[in-house]
């Protein structure tokens, strides 16, 4: 019996389970593509763990808390400014000195982790990261949309079949259309995550590596451990800094949680990829005016 | 060390690194440029959820990893555990280490765990039992271990050899390389009153594949004062002397690992402990060089 002779709501439950399979198989292929072992990257350096964990905005709070703990940055209530004594030269790493940099005009955080003229600085951390394989580079994105194309045509092929039937025996098609679109943006979105999966294995690999940083974290005293700081920072992440005696990382970034927070409380998974949604699913349907699916 | 001894080029490819502890996870990351290879406590991931063993693949893929273990009780006529051996063959089947080592100690009696390294009487039935069970180990797990020589506070009664005559016998009865502790080493010549350079000397030195630094402390044991290896100490000027008599007459590369286990200072401290390891072998080096050129001369 094919498909297509089925009714209504038994076609959108076929229809429902067809669309996790599509977009189980774009995962799937998606995930295998870029699966792989840790490559050799520096380790050493929190900025690239940073950026690969969180992208730029987060390499460069890394940035602000590590030249505050060494005192290069000095913060009076919530503004922040350049030690007196401290030059650009002074700092190791391209982005520690970029960061000065602004430092000498802003007195605030919030538009340095904005400025466009950073991202040179980051230029090389997204080409060590493409290169290892854990960033998408040209050919995984290309990858990546030719799988989501392809399950798009197989979500479309068969959903458009079943619409011109529905449409020639004039029967409601709303729900089949809305399960369409559903399962397309479903597929877009699992389709183009932040990170390979290679990427994000790695990123575990790296948090269990460095896990015993949660419980030294509380014994390092400000100014007296800032490789291990600004590496707990990068892996774990800034805001995790905030029952620590790096409290000071809460008021530095507190207005930018604050608005984060309030838009969206969304997290990531998958490295990166958006993976929230509201929380009735997307598929509610009230009032009554919802159409069936024709057979 | 000498000038020269600094300046001299090591044509032996020795290597110096590391014990992993996740305490010096940011040093030995960020330093390993002079950090060769780093060891790795077996034991502790025997049992670790399998992201912390994918993670000890994510390490071997950054630098060279070699496994150490703690828990095998190879020196005993009674056989190691199974249970061990297949935890430690599964291990190194997903680390792929260079190489990996265990004690010459008992560490159990019965079922009763001793909770440390324990120098079993030097006797026959010792020797065949090492024997029987490092090739037991070398069944399972696919490669023999080194074997380590132990520190101990008490020389083990019962005993019918001396320690050297008895690793010798060991190292006789079982094909597996010797990893060399020479802070042990120095503490039981230092406690019990023997001649550590003549120990070395009768060490067979083709056996010697790698060897561990460490420091200790003084103690007060039995009413007398013992030197305690607990590898929370600095390396004595000592151990590295016997590192430069070694190199100077083991003809293949060493494998060079300093131990550190708690009270740990700078990684700054321990990378110029290492480099002091270098140096002690690039000394030893030089006088093995200058040694063959005068006998070939």
């Amino acid at each position: 019996m094919s498909p297509f002779d089925l009714r209504g709501p038994e076609f959108l439950l076929f229809y429902f389970c067809f669309s996790l399979a599509v977009i189980g198989a774009i995962v799937l292929l998606r995930r295998r593509a870029e699966s792989g072992g840790l490559p050799r990257i520096d380790l050493g350096d929190p900025y690239l763990i940073a950026y690969l964990r969180g992208g730029e905005e987060e390499a460069l709070r890394v940035a602000v808390v590590s030249l505050v703990d060494r005192g290069m940055l000095v913060m009076d209530g919530h503004q922040i400014r350049r030690a007196d004594h401290v030059t650009v030269d002074m700092a190791h790493r391209p982005i520690e000195r970029a960061v000065l940099e602004l430092f000498i005009t802003a007195d605030d955080v919030a538009p340095v982790l904005k400025d466009k003229n950073l991202k040179p600085v980051f230029q090389p951390y997204r080409d060590t990261l493409e290169r290892a394989g854990l960033l998408p580079d040209g050919a995984t994105r290309a990858a990546r949309l030719k799988r989501l194309l392809l399950g798009v045509a197989a979500l479309g092929i068969v959903g458009v079949i079943k619409i011109q039937i529905g449409l020639s025996l004039e029967r409601p098609i709303g729900f089949l259309v809305v399960m369409m679109i559903i399962a397309i943006v479903i597929g877009a979105a699992l389709s183009f995550p932040r990170l390979t999966a290679r990427g994000k294995a790695t990123l575990e690999d790296i948090t269990n590596l460095y896990s015993g940083l949660r419980t030294q974290i509380n014994s390092f005293s400000p100014g007296g451990a800032s490789a291990e700081l600004a590496m707990y920072a990068a892996v774990f992440g800034v805001a995790a800094l905030t029952a620590t005696p790096f409290a000071y990382a809460e008021d530095l970034f507190r207005r930018r949680y604050g608005e984060a927070s309030a838009s969206s409380s969304c997290g990531s998974s998958d490295g990166g990829s958006s993976s929230c949604g509201s929380s009735d699913g997307g598929g509610g349907c009230g009032g009554g005016g919802c159409g069936g699916c024709g057979s | 060390m000498t000038g020269i001894a600094n300046a001299w080029k090591n044509p032996i490819r020795d290597r110096v690194g590391l014990g992993w502890r996740r305490e010096l996870a940011v040093g030995v990351l960020s330093h390993l440029d002079r950090i060769d290879l780093v060891e790795v406590i077996a034991d502790d991931l025997f049992d670790a959820p399998r992201s912390e063993r994918r993670a000890l693949r994510a390490l071997s893929a950054q630098t060279t990893v070699v496994l150490h273990g703690v828990s095998l009780g190879l020196a005993s006529s009674v056989p190691v555990e199974t249970k061990l051996l297949e935890k430690t063959a599964r291990l190194c089947e997903e680390a792929r280490p260079e190489y990996w080592s265990e004690h010459l100690a008992f560490v159990r009696g019965g079922s009763v765990e001793i909770g440390h390294l324990t120098a079993p009487p030097r006797t026959d039935a010792t020797i065949e039992g090492a024997a029987s069970n490092l090739e037991r180990a070398r069944a399972v797990v696919g490669s023999a271990p080194l074997v380590e020589n132990i520190a101990t506070l008490i020389d083990p009664p019962g005993s019918d050899y001396d320690e050297i005559d008895w690793i010798n016998s060991i190292m006789d009865s079982a094909p597996c390389g010797l990893l060399l502790d020479l802070h042990n080493l120095h503490a039981n010549a230092t406690n019990f009153g023997y001649d550590e350079l003549e120990f070395l000397k009768r060490l067979h030195a083709e056996r010697i594949v790698a060897v561990h630094l460490a420091g200790g402390k003084w103690v007060e044991a039995l009413g007398e004062r013992r030197l305690l290896d607990d590898h929370l100490h600095d390396v004595p000027d000592a151990v590295y002397r016997l590192l430069a008599e070694l190199a100077a007459v083991v003809p293949h590369p060493l494998t060079v690992i300093l131990e550190r286990d708690g009270s740990y200072p700078l990684i700054e401290v321990l990378l110029r402990q290492l480099d002091r390891a270098r140096e002690a072998l690039a000394e030893g080096r030089l006088r093995q060089f200058e040694r063959i050129e005068k006998e070939a001369a």
